[in-house]
């Protein structure tokens, strides 16, 4: 067997304790399962649609009246998949911080920064390491929802996806592993630099419960139980100077936002006309702070105390 | 004459506004079993910490093997091995896993046959197969002393590797430095507070006193001048005149 580099080793062990975690296993269950129900919801819409329009169908070709276009064929059928959107931005995300604690957090409860920190491998080796795990367990999970998504459509009666709208599924899939994967390394960055363990999982949190409840409410005027309804959180924003500026301001740190109209578009349920708050687009948005997450995730990382490790008590 | 195996020059420590350390300068020659004494605080674990790169010095610097602890840190790690003062591991995983992971991070060309033999070495083997979990502070100390030399390292850093031993757990580390110091040449630098330690396992002392160097010198030089276990003492003591130490005393 040939020797992996430091890196991948401490990847690959970083992603095997992860995944033993029960809090880790608890929210990627959750995750998986909610995206399962997501496409059952979607399949078992659909098919009861069609259903009704296969036996309205026949009923009114033999009266000898008019038969409309079947309504299943009249939406992207990728819209089916808008559920999920919902649960990346609400399970996914807290899942990937929980990960991004856990994969830090192993090592400083642990007690082994130490014994690690010894050998002949640079700081910079560790955070890569521990970034390719976090990347490889949120990619595992997106895989898996995208293997979910994939048996939908092809089991589904009437429905066919274009080479295109593959193109976009695989989009949306990526757009949703860089999401989940931006609010891994904020639970990663502050696992490594934060003294106490209850506040290195308290501030990620809060970031996100700002990010995808707070901050809209500032760029769209939408209440939090609206932020968590991929349909009505793209409400436009009232036409005031505060809205104007608030959007200007905080769009571009608007997450949330951001991921929701992403999602949108590619899944093809975004109203004509609507845009994002933030004056970047939205993937590029997500491209960016999912960058400067890694960036400080990094710098977290490869400045970590080595000398004993763990959390005050 | 060789270039000493450890070589420190004006290593310093600072932690807001404290000094931790105060400008030590001293060298280590290779093969030597080096007792590092001094009281709670004197700076010992602080200076092993930089030492083995894990903290960096505030200022001077220090040369293991003739590598640069600030400027060459790798290479340094290279040819150390460490055993901290409560040796912590995975719990989770068995003795065997524990170590071939940190052999493979160390770069230990087939990990699984040299942990094979190093247990085997330390009289270990059988705890392989058994979580780390369960095992006692002896049974910790030992996994410890085997991660430390899976890569035959040239210096061997222990952190108080006596504390918390039972009699003969002390005597079984005892015979297994000296047979890592006179089998494999390994230089040992050893943090203890166990004065009684010392004249049967080092070859030279040092004392260490709020961060300053106190006293150095030969094992025989010392046992020559103050005679036995309790002169030490009084040596130690003497030379610590504002420490806890004397106070206690």
């Amino acid at each position: 067997m040939s020797e992996l580099s430091p890196n991948w080793l401490i990847a690959r062990q970083s992603a095997r304790f992860v995944l033993r975690e029960r809090t880790v296993a608890l929210l990627a269950t959750l995750f998986v399962t909610l995206v399962l129900i997501s496409a059952w919801l979607g399949w078992s819409a659909t098919s009861t649609v069609d259903r009704i329009y296969v036996d309205a169908a026949a009923f009114l070709k033999a009266s000898g009246q008019p038969v409309p276009t079947n309504p299943v064929l009249e939406i992207s059928p990728l819209s089916l998949m808008r559920n999920m959107s919902v649960y990346v931005a609400l399970i996914g995300a807290l899942s990937a911080i929980v990960i991004g604690n856990r994969l830090v957090s192993i090592d400083r409860k642990a007690g082994v920064l130490p014994l690690i920190g010894i050998r002949p491998l640079g700081r910079s080796a560790y955070a890569d390491g521990k970034i390719a795990a976090l990347l490889g367990v949120v990619l595992g999970l997106i895989a898996i929802a995208g293997v979910m998504a994939v048996a939908t459509f092809l089991v589904l009666p009437s429905v066919t996806l274009s080479g295109g709208q593959w193109l976009q599924l695989a989009g949306f899939l990526g757009v949703s592993a860089l999401y989940m994967t931006c609010f891994g390394l904020v639970g990663l960055a502050f696992a490594a630099r934060a003294k106490s363990e209850t506040v290195a999982l308290l501030v990620p949190v809060t970031l996100w419960l700002t990010l995808t409840f707070i901050l809209p409410q500032l760029t769209a005027n939408l209440n939090p139980t609206a932020a968590i309804n991929p349909i009505s959180a793209l409400a436009t924003p009232p036409d005031t100077s505060f809205f104007h500026w608030a959007g200007w301001l905080l769009g571009p740190l608007s997450l949330a936002d951001a991921y929701k109209f992403a999602s949108a578009n590619l899944l093809d349920y975004l109203p004509q006309g609507m845009a994002s708050p933030s004056f970047i687009p939205p993937v590029a948005n997500i491209v960016l702070l999912t960058a400067a997450a890694a960036c400080t995730a990094w710098r977290a990382l490869s400045r970590i105390e080595m000398t004993q490790g763990d959390y005050d008590a | 004459m060789t270039d000493p195996m450890i070589n420190i020059v004006r290593l310093s420590q600072e932690f807001e506004g404290f000094i931790a350390l105060d400008a030590l300068t001293m060298s280590i020659e290779k093969g030597e079993v080096f007792g590092f004494l001094g009281h709670n605080g004197a700076g010992k674990t602080t200076t092993i910490q930089m030492l083995t790169t894990l903290a960096r010095p505030a200022s001077g610097t220090a040369s293991i093997a003739g590598h640069d602890i600030c400027a060459d840190p790798l290479s340094v790690r290279r040819c150390i091995g460490y055993v901290p003062e409560n040796v912590r591991l995975y719990d989770t995983m068995t003795a065997a896993e524990n170590l071939i992971f940190f052999a493979r991070l160390s770069g230990v060309s087939e990990p699984k046959r040299r942990v094979a033999e190093v247990l085997d070495l330390l009289d270990c083997a059988d705890l392989s197969a058994v979580r780390v979990g369960g095992f006692s502070k002896g049974m910790r100390q030992r996994i410890g002393l085997a991660q430390a030399i899976l890569h035959q390292p040239q210096v061997l850093f222990l952190d108080e590797p006596t504390s918390g031993l039972d009699p003969m757990g002390i005597k079984m580390l005892r015979d297994l430095i000296g047979r890592l110091n006179t089998d494999f040449g390994m230089t040992i630098f050893m943090n203890t507070h166990l004065i009684s330690e010392i004249a049967k396992t080092c070859t030279s002392i040092a004392v260490l006193s709020h961060g300053k160097l106190v006293y150095h010198d030969r094992i025989e030089a010392v046992t020559a001048r103050y005679g036995d276990d309790a002169a030490l003492e009084e040596l130690y003591l003497s030379l610590a005149p504002q420490g806890r130490l004397a106070e206690v005393a």
